[in-house]
């Protein structure tokens, strides 16, 4: 079992609440990552990695979803692509929907800085597999 | 028989009959009381036959070289009193070796001593005919072919500004004469709305030699209204200036107006498929999204083992199967506008079904302190389905509530209008908007939610629009974010 170093720090954008407690809730009994940040959209995302209070505190992954109201995560990835460099930290971001969408499928794959689109709700082994290979790049 | 060798009493009339027997004519005479034919060497000749190999007589001529159709159109000629100021005849004869050639004679009649005689000259004019022949059939050709392509042409004269119609222009026009008509009398016969736009091609063509070719609405002098088309090309001069304008009017009624059935077909079946793919996008993405939820949960659910994390899942679990029932209904109600679609349709006052609404939802009126007006003195009636009518109004009203700026009172205003046949809803409110370029038509997507309101469902513009839609009106929205929003909604 790969135990996961304190230090990663994840995102989850999703405005669905129940899949956004779910998730978090999942992530800590398997033991993958205790500290968890929470956005409702693209939009309040956007404003905390920006916020220069937090360049500690900024997360390692982000599991963004795409239909949100205010901000989906299209528009998200769109300012995101902007500011990605001056943040100074390397961020994977996973598409985590519900959308099978293909339409959907290949605008992300299209998108440089979208590492995978992952079917909602999610397989265990695969978020499994995104953490250790996270943990392999902290390594490095 | 032939003239030189006839008893010529001197030798002028040797010499004569000479020069006849070699132009290259035929000379024929009969006298009607001896019943003697002679026929000059010219006239064998023409015919392709050497002299005296055929017999000159009048039942050779009659029945072997005078086609038959013709010999009505001869004897005519021959019986007629004025002959000697006839026209000339055309018959047909038949040639030694190439069939019935055309020729034409001359009839005169005479009196000499022996009696009444009549001459003729006849020369072959087998190749005009054919010519004319072919020329008359080529003008009937043309002439059906213009009437098949409903077609006619025209000219302008770039100079004297003068317009010169064929005869099916004034057909298409159902002019019953061919009177003379100016380029602005021609022009009044197009739709008002289409006056310019030829009027502006003409000038085109005539100032800057562009050509055109245009789809207009045209009222004939009959008052039938028809689409034509209407194409024309300058002809310019050495100097590049245009001279004329050369073109072409075509009825094109039938095929226009099929071609416009087709597209408002094509655009109903768009509208059908769109809202098809609404229907689709929310089973996939919406159901599926509840279903995973549930999964998600009932995993959850047995992974951990703390009964504190277990009530917590279990209020999510029955939180998703409320959900997955609103959801469920929502497509009940899309289903339905399908099939109330073809519910009778009565006549219903927008006044009392508005104050129906506002009695049912006045509580919330109430909460919000809105200020509610409406004149419905247009339009007060429409033939529509009552249950849509409800529905659309109720949508209209609460979305206006819910939206409403917290910084002011609500101040909704619902009103009619009738412009030409159509009938239109218009309501404005104060309330929050919402930034259009941003969201533009996804407005009327479904769940497609913009605010962070946690009412919002995206379901409410999406019913109303299908409704709308079902019952072939449209809806606009116009707004600003922070000052209000405006729905134009055209009803019928």
């Amino acid at each position: 079992m790969i135990i996961a170093a304190p230090s990663v720090n994840t995102c989850i954008i999703d405005n669905n609440q129940i899949y956004a407690y779910g998730l978090k809730k999942l992530l800590s009994i398997k033991d993958l990552c205790k500290q968890v940040t929470h956005f409702n959209n693209g939009s309040e995302a956007i404003a905390h990695l920006k916020d220069p209070g937090n360049t500690q505190n900024l997360p390692d992954i982000i599991f963004l979803d795409i239909i949100m109201p205010v901000m989906d995560g299209w528009e998200f990835m769109k300012e995101f692509e902007e500011i990605k460099s001056q943040l100074g930290k390397k961020i994977s971001v996973y598409i985590l929907s519900s959308s099978i969408d293909l339409h959907d499928i290949d605008r992300a794959k299209n998108i440089p800085s979208i590492s995978d689109y992952i079917f909602k709700p999610v397989d265990v082994k695969q978020l499994q597999e995104i953490f250790k290979n996270l943990q392999g790049i902290a390594r490095q | 028989m032939s003239f030189s060798e006839d008893r010529f009493s001197d030798d002028s009339r040797l010499h004569l009959a000479q020069i006849i027997d070699n132009i290259n004519a035929g000379i024929w005479e009969y006298n009607i009381n001896t019943r003697v034919i002679k026929w000059s060497a010219g006239f064998y000749s023409i015919l392709g036959y050497e002299a005296n190999e055929i017999e000159c007589s009048n039942h050779i001529f009659f029945d072997h070289l005078l086609y038959h159709q013709d010999k009505a159109v001869f004897l005519n000629a021959l019986n007629d009193q004025s002959a000697n100021s006839a026209k000339p005849i055309q018959i047909r004869l038949l040639t030694k070796s190439s069939g019935y050639h055309w020729f034409e004679s001359t009839i005169k009649k005479q009196y000499d001593k022996n009696g009444q005689i009549i001459y003729g000259s006849i020369i072959n004019i087998n190749q005009y005919k054919q010519a004319e022949l072919k020329a008359t059939r080529n003008d009937q050709h043309y002439g059906d072919t213009i009437r098949i392509a409903k077609l006619g042409s025209w000219e302008i004269d770039a100079a004297t500004l003068n317009l010169t119609l064929s005869k099916q222009i004034y057909d298409i026009f159902e002019l019953q004469t061919e009177i003379k008509l100016s380029i602005e009398e021609g022009v009044s016969f197009f739709e008002p709305p289409y006056r310019p736009v030829i009027q502006n091609a003409i000038n085109n063509a005539l100032e800057f030699c562009q050509p055109y070719d245009l789809e207009l609405l045209f009222r004939t002098a009959k008052n039938h209204v028809i689409w034509v088309r209407a194409k024309g090309v300058p002809i310019i001069n050495e100097y590049g200036k245009c001279v004329t304008i050369r073109g072409i009017l075509q009825d094109i009624d039938s095929n226009k107006r099929k071609g416009l059935s087709l597209e408002s077909s094509l655009n109903l079946l768009t509208d059908q498929n769109r809202r098809l793919q609404n229907f689709a996008y929310i089973v996939s993405h919406n159901l599926r999204s509840h279903t995973g939820n549930l999964q998600f949960m009932v995993n959850l659910y047995e992974e951990t083992e703390l009964a504190e994390d277990r009530t917590e899942i279990f209020s999510h679990i029955k939180s998703i199967s409320s959900s997955l029932n609103a959801t469920i209904e929502h497509l009940n109600e899309i289903v339905k506008i399908q099939t109330e679609i073809t519910n009778e349709r009565s006549i219903i006052s927008f006044e009392a079904i508005f104050n129906n609404i506002q009695l049912a939802i006045k509580s919330n009126i109430e909460a919000f302190n809105a200020r509610i007006e409406y004149d419905f003195s247009q339009c007060p009636q429409i033939s529509y389905i009552p249950a849509y009518m409800e529905s659309i109004l109720q949508n209209l009203l609460t979305n206006a509530l819910k939206y409403s700026h917290p910084d002011r009172q609500p101040h909704i205003i619902c009103h009619t209008m009738k412009e030409r046949n159509h009938i239109y809803l218009i309501f404005e409110d104060n309330g929050i908007g919402i930034d259009l370029e941003r969201y533009g038509d996804k407005v009327f997507g479904m769940y497609k939610t913009f605010h962070q309101n946690p009412d919002a469902k995206g379901i409410g513009l999406f019913i109303t629009r299908n409704q709308i839609e079902a019952l072939g009106g449209t809806i606009k929205i116009e707004s600003t974010v922070n000052i209000g929003t405006k729905f134009t909604i055209k009803l019928v």
